[in-house]
This record gives C-alpha cells, structure tokens and sequence, in this order.
C-alpha cells in the first residue's frame, strides 16, 4: 500500500506517522489494535531477540527525529552489555519554536508512541521509561495517561507483555517550562527533580544517565517510527526518501500560510513545497511574500525568501548555512514583518531559556537580546551588528564553549539573520535619528 | 548596615496548620514508587500543589522538602527554575499569551495587548479582584493554531484581538471537555 | 610514569588528575573560576578551555582539534598533548572576562575583594581594558544569607562553588541557585540561613566579592594586610591558617592548604575564635607579689627571680615538692623549655598536663558521614598540643602527675613550689586548683587573663596568644606542624618562646628551629618539621 514517495507525483504519498489523524477512534485501544496497532511490539516481543530488534532499526538508519539526527539503533548499541538497569526516556518535551509534530502525534496516535515506547524498551531491556512531557501539554497529558491506562489494563503494559516474560512500566514526567529540559542530560536531571542544568560528558547516559544507571533518550517521533520499522523491515523503510535521511518524516509549517500544521513525506521535499504545496501549507495568505524561513526549528538558523529550493533532509541544510535539519518545523516570516522585531524575538527566547550555567551561553544570550531589543527599538548601531555576529561566534558546545547545545542554536539564530539580512537591518539603522541613538546611550553610560 | 538586603535569616511567615492536607500528600505519594529516589517525585509534587493552590508558597515549599527528604532550598531552586510554577497568588484564570515566532508574526503582540487593556493589568500581573492574571510564554507548541491564547489548560486558537474580550468574558473559557486523569486533576474549577 | 605536554613542555604528572590541576602545577596561571580541586567538577565556567591533540577522525593523523576542551573536565592520560597559549584559548579568556563582566558593578573601590579579586586579575591578565555592551547592566538584590555572610549578587560569577561547598563538603545544602539563564542567583531558603560551622570557606572559595564576610566587611584593604603563617589553636584538629595583620592588630584569619589536616578548609569557631588575643583585659605585666604587696617586675631580672626562688623551694622542702604544670595550649618547645629549665633546678620536679578541655564527641563533615569518608573534623579536643605536650613528659622522663593528682597533692600542701602554664582562650580554673594554689608555697602562673591564680601566685607572668607566639604543635594525628608569629607581643608581653628561652638559660634570639634541634636529642622527630606544601602558585 505504502510506496516511496515520489516528489514528481505527490498523490502516490500515504501517510504512515499521521494515520490516525482524524480518526478519533484510533485513540482507543480498541480502535488503535482494530486497525493493526500492537502487532509490531508484538513480533518484536515474541519473535525477535532485543539484539534483532536493535540490528533491524540500526539496518534501517532511523536518525533521530529530535533534532540530532542521531542514528537510534546506534544510540541504543552504545549500553554497556553488562549492565544491569536501563531506563528509556521518552523526549516529549517539545519545545523549540515553531514546532508541534509531537504534540499532534500524541494527541492522535498515543497507543503508537506507547507501542514504539515498548519495542525500544524491549531491545535496551529497559524496565521502566520515562515519557518526559512538556508541563504545558495539559490535553496531551490527559491522552496520553488514558492510553496508558488502558494498555496497563489489557497487559499490554506491566509484566509479561504478550506472554514474552518482558516487562516495562511507563510514566509519564511532566516538566515545567523549561526549554533545557529538552537537552537529553537535562531532561534526566529534570526527572531527578532537580534544576535541568544539562551534565557534563563523559558520561554519556548510555554509561551513566538517569539515577546514575545506563539510559536512552529518544524523540517522540523517532518511537513513533519503531513500530513500523519492525512490522515492514529495514528495506521498507530505506526505501522511502533519499539516501541517508530515509523513512517518513513530520513537517510542520506556521506563519501566515494558508494551511499550518504538521505534514507527513519523505525527505525529498523542498522548503518551497513544504510552504506552497496546496498539500502542505498551501502557499501564502492575503498575497503575502516569504521574507525570511526557520525551517527547521528557530535554533538551525534562517533562510531568505530566495533559499527555498533547499530539500528538507540531513544534509541540504548545512549547504544553506544552517546547523541542521533540527526539527523540520518551519516558521515563515511575511514581508510586513520588520527583521529586527524577528531577530530579536529570537533573542529573547534564547535568553529567557538559557539555563545560566555556561558563562558564554548566560551572558552571551541576555547581551544579544539587549542589543536586539535596542535594534527594535530604533536605537541600534552599524556596529552592533559585528557585534552580534562575534558573540553569536563565540558560543556554542560545537566550538566547545558550553556544556549543551543551545548555545549552538542561539547562535545560529542570530549569526544566520545577521548574515542574510545585513543590509536590511543596515537599512533600518541607517534611518534612525542618530541624534536619539546618542542621547539614549548616553543616558545608560 | 548601609546596603538594602534581602534578610535571609526570617523565616516566612508559618501557616498555623500544614498546607499539605492528607489528602494532598496521599496524591503526592503515588508518584513515589515511580522513582528511584524521592527527589524525582519533586516535579509532579509541584504539579499537584500548584494544581491545588495555583501557586507553590513558601510553607508548601518546606513541607515538600521534609516530605521528599531533601533540603527547602532544593526545592526552592527547582520551582524558580521552572518558569511554570508560581511562587506567588495568581488569579483564578491565568491568560496565557504566546509570545514566540509564530504567534509573534501572528500578531500576538496585539492580542496581548488586547488582553492587557480588557483586564486592565500588565503582564505577569493579577486583576485586583483576584479573578485573572496575565502572562506570556515562551513557544507552547501550538504553533498551527497561532497565534494561541490560553485560559488555564484551554487552548484558544487563532485568536484576534477583537475576539479577546469575548474569549476573556464567556464564564466557560477554560472549560477543557476531556477525560482527566486522577493523577493531576488540573486547576481548581477548570 | 605519566608525561604529557603542555605547551610544548613536557611533563611529569599523575595519571587521571584534571589536566588543569596539572598545569596549574607546573605553574602555568590557567584562569579558571568553577574548578576547585577540593569540590566536584562542574566545567561550567568555560574559562580553562585548552587545545588538545587528537587523531583526525578519517585519517587517525595527531593534530589540534578544532574544539576546545574544558581542562578542569579532562583527566591527565599519559602522552597527550594540549596548549593553552594557542589564539583560540586565548580568544575565548577574552570573550570570557568580557562576558563576566558585562552585568558586573565594577565597584572595586567599595568592594572588599579588591586586591585579592580573581575578576581583577584575570581581567587584567587575560582580558580586553574595555566592556563593548553599552546596554543598561542588570541588577539582582543583596541579601543578608546568614549570620554571618552577605550576598552581593552584582558580582558573581555563577561558579557555584559556594553552592557544591554547603553541599558536598559541610554537607549541609543550605545553599541553592534559582532562577536561570542571566537572572540565576545565589540563595538560602529563607529562614534557613547560611548558618554551618564552616559556612566562612564560601567566602574563601568564592573567587569574587560576591560573598563576604560581615566580620571582616570594609574593616581594611587587603592590600595593607601582612600575614603570619599559624596553626589554629581551637581544637585537635591543627588546621593551618594565615593570621592577615595590619600594623600589629588582626583582622581575619583565613586557613592554608594543609593536605591530609584541614585540605582548604577551616571551621569558623577557629576562623572568628581568635578575638581573645587582641582583648583589652589580657595580663600585660609582670607582677610579683610579698605579702600584701603588690609590685610590678622587670622582664630582664626575671628569669633569674624565677630560677633563684625556685632554687630556694628546692632546697627548703626538696626537689619532691616541686611540679610544672604545661598547658595543652602551649607549643612544644615553650615546654620543652620551661620543663628542662625547671628540672635544671630541681631534677626531680613532677611534670603535669593541664587540663584538656573536651567535647562529647568529633563534629565530621559532610554531616552524617562517618570518620572514614570525613572530609573535614572538628575535633571533640578543644587545645592544640596535648599529644605534644605528653610526648615532651614521656620523652623527658622523671616523676609526673595526672592534673588531678597535681590539685589533690596541692589541696593536701605536698607541693611547695609550682609553675603553672595556661595559656586558654576561656576560664579553666577550677575550684580544686584554686584551692591547691592557696596551700602552695610558690607559685608562678603563667597566663593570658586574671584568674582565682593570681592572687596566691608569688609571681604572675603575662603570656601571649598564639598569634604572637611560634613553636610547633602536634595535632590529634600525631603531625608535628610549625607555626609563626603574625604579631608582636601586646605592650607589656614578651614572646614566651623569648622568655623561657633566658630562662632555660639559653641565649639568643628564640628561634623554635634552634629549640628544636636540641630537642631531636631526645626526640628525633623534632629535627625535620616541616610546613605544609604550599598550593600552585595559581591556584585558588
């Protein structure tokens, strides 16, 4: 039924993550196993050793869908063999803007996270995982907790699921708005109940993650992907999309376009198609041009309105100067939007969530937001944006200046929109009463 | 001394009974055996109580410390963290504005500032009478529905300015018809 | 053997140990905030950044990897190479001491750090001479977190060592971080204050002046300050500390580096204990007493008075009724001293340990360890020297007394003719030996303040505190630990080491080096003690 997609013929494309949008029934149990839920955990549990399970999602290169693009079954081969507990987190945290595959994936589908939660339990022998929930996902807790509830109650969670004498207890955690906490090492000290001040690596939680025992943290939609690797193959799922960013994939698109939401393809798409598509976000409203694109989550950076042939997959991004795929949710910014009211939003949501323990990350975030904020606020100068530039350069865990990788989003944010829209914001300087600027600043000093 | 300080050294003032009925703790205690260590049960022990009082004061602060096992400055470190707990009364209803990309070039800034003269208080501010508090947020992964305004857990989307006094006055705003969990029953009167 | 090469020098180091500690070793001045090496690592404050050769990851090829690496976060392997003198590293200090200081005050001139500011330093050292943000600064409260700590939050650096020390050393955890990102600050919870016996350390740790101490708040420049190397007197334990001194008056004593005895640490009973020595009621001369009549004496005749009315005792009542009491206060040699200038005399003169000021028990840090995983202990023996003091009556052999038997002999008028040392910080006569101190014939007493022993003592010598005073104590492990004079003698006082000196009939300048090599004749240990290893220069 399923085919690879064809980006020449998107009428050949049948959803795989987003089947069960807009069939409410297959938030049931019932529902969900009526239309071949289970089945997957069920081969896995039943006919398939952990190690078969983990060779299978190693085969089929599911890269992590959190953002990393970190190969899953690799993540998983990385326990040691003698150890003796694990824990599964789930990152259901959801937190970078614009992105809201996740929520829409647990909304519609939970029993297939629970399902994907199992398989991966099953191959790192995990006994109890974690799903790390965002606290602001109040209905996504609620859907997600009755799944559970219910798959508790048919044995399907609990002790000795589907008679193969392997069991696994899932809880949900609930954050508490805190956008570090979707930082792997973050979320485990989250879950400890402390602050999600990320840890230092070596360790990595494979060694030693939550409760100092070895652990995996997976995405949401990663899992969600498991079930169907199990049940269709490896092959199946290289098959669909191009070489190296194989399997279905969840887009999201928001911004004034006449359709946002969350999508389903292949990575073949181009960010073009993502925004015009009549299938996906169906073009602008009201006439509007796109000035600028965050494709892939605000942290992997900005292209311009000219940029939108680049394909949404692993590799195509970083051509664009972008850090990543990230989450492949993009934000479309219109041409009535002033750039400096966008960069500094940005800013200050980096400064808002930076954790505060690198000092790179702490203070080089609340300076970029202050002098973005002054941008915005007609009283920037040409120098400014050097300087933006520099200290957007001089953060980040990839240069080795910080624990975590914010940073390395923060930076992206400001370095690419400072590069791409200079003379824009050049523009805009150029029009300020220089007179103001002066008086304003020496007001402060 | 010549400086203006925090003094540290006075204890908040004491309620005459625990804040944390029986009940509470009971509620609290569930979480216990999901977790390795008492500790871990401090985000969902948070949950509950803000879900009960709206907000985690300083005697809940200390009685979940005692009853965790942990230190209250532990406690008091993990609630400022996490920008989701109060540490302060909040009205009934808390409006939630998101304020990132997409409901930022969505025209949030206008439905905040709809709501700001509606209620006629600035952001992280609380009516006088107690009913309404305003605040925003950063990204709340509604982003196809920008921009999002929330009454308590209620998500209301695409929400233009001049919709705001209607949303903010319809007395059923933060109605959420859903099945709830035992686990976290939500804000009082939700 | 581990070898690595830093900067190009190579060298001999310990497997395992961060590589900032082996740098700071070799003496390199590594800036680091976060890195203590007696708390956990954090890696937070990205300032000990190094370059480190790696293999290429396709061709294995050795070369510098493009990243940075914390040093304090790296372990010492042997044969690695890293540099901290690359244009990277140093970039990043600038950035770093840039970025510090963004929010700071810059208010070195009412600041008490100022002059021992690691801020000031590293800014200087590795920093640029001007802040680039012309943005307003933010501004975070003062708080007053205990008894005796202040906060001033402007300047901190969020190292958070302050934070690790309540936790992992006192283990006490009063301290905690709120808030995040630039907002974040150092708290208590309030009503639980700031308020351990060792909470001064935080503000030694604390490598800014974000932390201060309210004893020491605005009472002098650092830079005026002298310091005199000691070991605490307050308990057992024989912490090293540094006595800072301005113009022979005191103002704060903070501990050295004493591995395997206090590490870094000291207790603040000891840190805030010392105000006694410079209290206005301290015995200030000499006096001497015939009948009713009281007269003061000159220093320079008295040794010989001493000597010539203990000869007199002898030889009226026998050497049998003669004792010396030493206080557990006083410093090897000054015993040492006063016990062969007094057997000279009468060889068969009993020798006595004062009374030994106890606890119930050891205070162990973190609280709740057990003495094995301790990190730091306060002793339950409130004096420095009684294990000196026993080995000084061991070694010189001849009759001795418990302190009780001394009192008991004394009440019953057996002992004609006594030395009594005192030396303690508080009241320690009891009503026994006041009462053998009227039945003894002559007594000299040798002490800090006016006691029930001065009335009936013939003779009343003034003593000094440790500040003024050098020797050696031997603390409750058995460690033989020098210490010096900070300060000169109050007015009226002599140095008791000057004084027993001339009265052992030695002459010279009291020199405890000098005392102690006659002292390895008996006891050879006395021949090598040495002070504790001092930290890398650049360490903090």
């Amino acid at each position: 039924m399923v085919r690879t997609a064809d980006p020449t013929n998107l009428s050949t494309y049948e959803p795989i993550l987003l089947r069960h949008v807009g069939v409410p029934e297959a938030r049931t149990l019932e529902g969900y196993r009526a239309r071949g839920g289970y089945k997957a955990a069920e081969k896995a549990l039943t006919q398939m050793s952990a190690d078969d399970v983990i060779d299978e999602v190693k085969r089929a290169n599911l890269r992590g869908r959190g953002g990393a693009g970190f190969p899953a079954g690799v993540k998983w081969s990385f326990l040691p063999k003698d150890r003796t507990v694990t824990y599964l987190c789930v990152n259901a945290d959801e937190s970078e803007p614009p992105t809201f595959s996740n929520r829409v994936l647990m909304e519609n589908d939970p029993h297939a996270l629970i399902e994907g939660t199992i398989i991966a339990g099953y191959a790192t022998r995990a006994t109890t995982a974690y799903i790390y929930m965002r606290g602001e996902f109040w209905e996504q807790f609620h859907i997600v907790q009755k799944a559970i509830d219910e798959a508790y109650a048919a044995g399907i969670l609990g002790k000795d699921i589907f008679g193969s004498g392997y069991g696994l207890n899932v809880y949900i955690h609930r954050g508490g708005g805190a956008y570090v906490c979707g930082e792997e090492t973050g979320l485990i000290e989250s879950i400890e109940g402390k602050r999600g001040w990320p840890r230092i690596k070596p360790p990595f939680p494979a060694i030693e993650g939550l409760f100092r025992k070895p652990t995996v943290v997976n995405n949401v939609e990663t899992l969600c992907n498991v079930p169907h690797i199990i049940e269709r193959g490896a092959d199946w799922f290289l098959g669909i999309g191009p070489e190296g960013s194989s399997g279905p994939k969840l887009f999201c698109i928001s911004g004034p376009v006449k359709k946002p939401g969350c999508y389903e393809w292949a990575m073949d798409i181009s960010l073009r198609e993502l925004i015009e598509d009549p299938r996906f976000g169906g073009g602008m409203r009201d006439g509007k041009k796109v000035k600028a694109v965050f494709p892939g989550g605000i942290s992997m950076g900005v292209v311009t309105g000219d940029e939108l042939d680049m394909k949404m997959n692993f590799t195509d991004p970083a051509k664009f100067g972008l850090l990543g795929l990230g989450t492949a949710a993009a934000v479309v910014v219109d041409d009535s939007i002033d750039i400096r009211t966008v960069i500094r939003n940005v800013a200050r949501f980096f400064s808002h969530e930076s954790c505060g323990q690198c000092t790179q990350c702490r203070e080089g975030t609340s300076w970029m937001f202050k002098m973005t904020d002054r941008l915005a606020g007609n009283l920037g100068r040409r120098e400014d944006l050097d300087l933006l530039a520099e200290v957007s350069g001089n953060m980040g865990m990839m240069p080795g200046m910080s624990i975590c990788g914010l940073s390395d989003g923060a930076a992206f944010a400001i370095k690419t929109v400072i590069k791409k829209f200079r003379s824009e914001l050049e523009e805009c300087i150029a029009r300020e009463n220089p007179e103001a600027v002066k008086i304003a600043l020496e007001v402060v000093n | 001394m010549s400086w203006k300080v925090i003094d540290r050294n006075a204890a908040p003032d004491k309620a005459e009974a625990p804040v944390l009925t029986d009940a509470l703790v009971e509620k609290i205690r569930v979480f216990l055996p999901r977790y390795e260590t008492k500790r871990a049960a401090l985000l969902p022990a948070l949950h509950v109580v803000q879900d009960h009082f709206g907000y985690v004061s300083w005697q809940a602060m200390q009685e979940l410390a005692e009853l965790l096992e942990i230190n209250a400055s532990d406690v008091f470190d993990v609630v400022t963290f996490y920008t989701y707990f109060w540490t302060h009364p909040r009205g009934e209803k808390v409006v939630t504005v998101c304020r990132s990309t997409a409901c930022a070039f969505m025209g949030a800034d206008s439905v905040l500032d709809e709501c700001k003269k509606v209620l006629g208080i600035g952001e992280h501010e609380t009516t006088a009478d107690g009913k309404f508090s305003l605040q925003t947020e950063e990204c709340l992964a509604t982003c196809d529905h920008a921009p999002c305004l929330y009454v308590n857990e209620r998500c209301h989307k695409h929400v233009k300015p001049e919709d705001v006094r209607r949303i903010i006055e319809d007395p059923n705003n933060a109605k959420l018809d859903i099945e709830r969990s035992t686990l976290f029953d939500g804000v009082k009167g939700a | 053997m581990t070898k690595i090469i830093i900067n190009g020098t190579e060298v001999e180091t310990r497997e395992g140990i961060p590589v900032l500690q082996a740098a700071l070793e070799m003496g390199l001045n590594v800036p680091h905030y976060c890195y203590h090496p007696g708390l956990s690592v954090v890696a937070s404050c990205r300032l000990c950044l190094m370059e480190m050769k790696m293999p290429h990851p396709k061709t294995g090829e050795m070369g510098w990897a493009p990243k940075l690496m914390p040093s304090c976060q790296t372990p010492v392997r042997d044969g690695m190479e890293v540099r901290f003198d690359s244009e990277a590293v140093k970039r990043n200090q600038r950035n770093c001491m840039e970025f510090f200081l963004l929010n700071h005050p810059l208010d070195c001139p009412v600041c008490d750090q100022a002059g021992e500011c690691l801020l000031q330093d590293y800014s200087y050292q590795f920093g640029d001479s001007t802040s680039r943000m012309v943005d307003p600064k933010y501004v975070n409260p003062k708080k007053d977190l205990g008894p005796k700590t202040l906060l001033y939050a402007n300047r901190c650096v969020m190292c958070t060592r302050c934070v690790r020390f309540a936790d992992e050393v006192a283990g006490t955890g009063e301290l905690c971080v709120t808030n995040r990102g630039s907002k974040a600050e150092i708290d208590v919870f309030p009503g639980k204050a700031l308020d351990n016996p060792l909470q001064g350390n935080v503000v030694d740790i604390c490598p800014v002046g974000c932390l201060l101490d309210k004893d020491f708040l605005f009472k002098q420049r650092v830079w005026h300050l002298h310091s005199g190397d000691s070991i605490c007197p307050g308990c057992a334990t024989g912490c090293a500390v540094r006595v800072d001194q301005n113009e022979n008056v005191i103002y704060r004593l903070k501990p050295r580096y004493n591995p395997g005895v206090n590490d870094w640490w000291m207790c603040d009973e000891g840190r805030f204990g010392w105000k006694y020595a410079q209290d206005a009621t301290r015995l200030n001369r000499v006096i001497t007493r015939r009948g009713e009549a009281v007269e003061s004496l000159d220093w320079a005749g008295l040794p010989q008075t001493v000597r010539f009315r203990f000869a007199e005792v002898t030889a009226e009542h026998g050497d049998a009724s003669i004792a010396i009491v030493l206080s557990p206060f006083m410093a090897c040699e000054e015993a040492w001293l006063v016990a062969t200038a007094l057997r000279k005399i009468a060889p068969n003169a009993a020798l006595v340990l004062g009374p030994v000021p106890l606890r119930e028990q050891d205070e162990v840090f973190p609280k709740g360890a057990t003495n094995g995983d301790a990190k730091f202990t306060i002793s339950k023996e409130r004096c420095p020297n009684r294990r000196g003091i026993e080995r000084i009556i061991g070694a010189l052999g001849g009759p001795t007394l418990t302190f009780a038997e001394f009192s008991e002999n004394g009440g019953k008028g057996e002992i004609k003719g006594a030395w009594i040392s005192g030396g303690y910080p508080e009241k320690w006569v009891d009503k026994e030996l006041a009462k053998a101190a009227d039945k003894i014939e002559f007594l000299v007493v040798h002490d800090l303040f006016a006691s029930e022993l001065c009335a009936p003592a013939e003779i009343v010598i003034p003593a000094c505190p440790f500040t003024e005073r050098a020797g050696s104590f031997m603390n409750i492990a058995g460690k033989l630990q020098p210490f010096e004079w900070a300060v000169k003698p109050a007015d009226g006082c002599k140095r008791d080491g000057q004084f027993l000196q001339e009265l052992a009939e030695i002459t010279g300048i009291y020199q405890p080096e000098s005392v102690r090599k006659l002292m390895a004749k008996q006891m050879p240990e006395f021949a090598e003690v040495a002070a504790p290893p001092k930290m890398p220069e650049h360490q903090h």
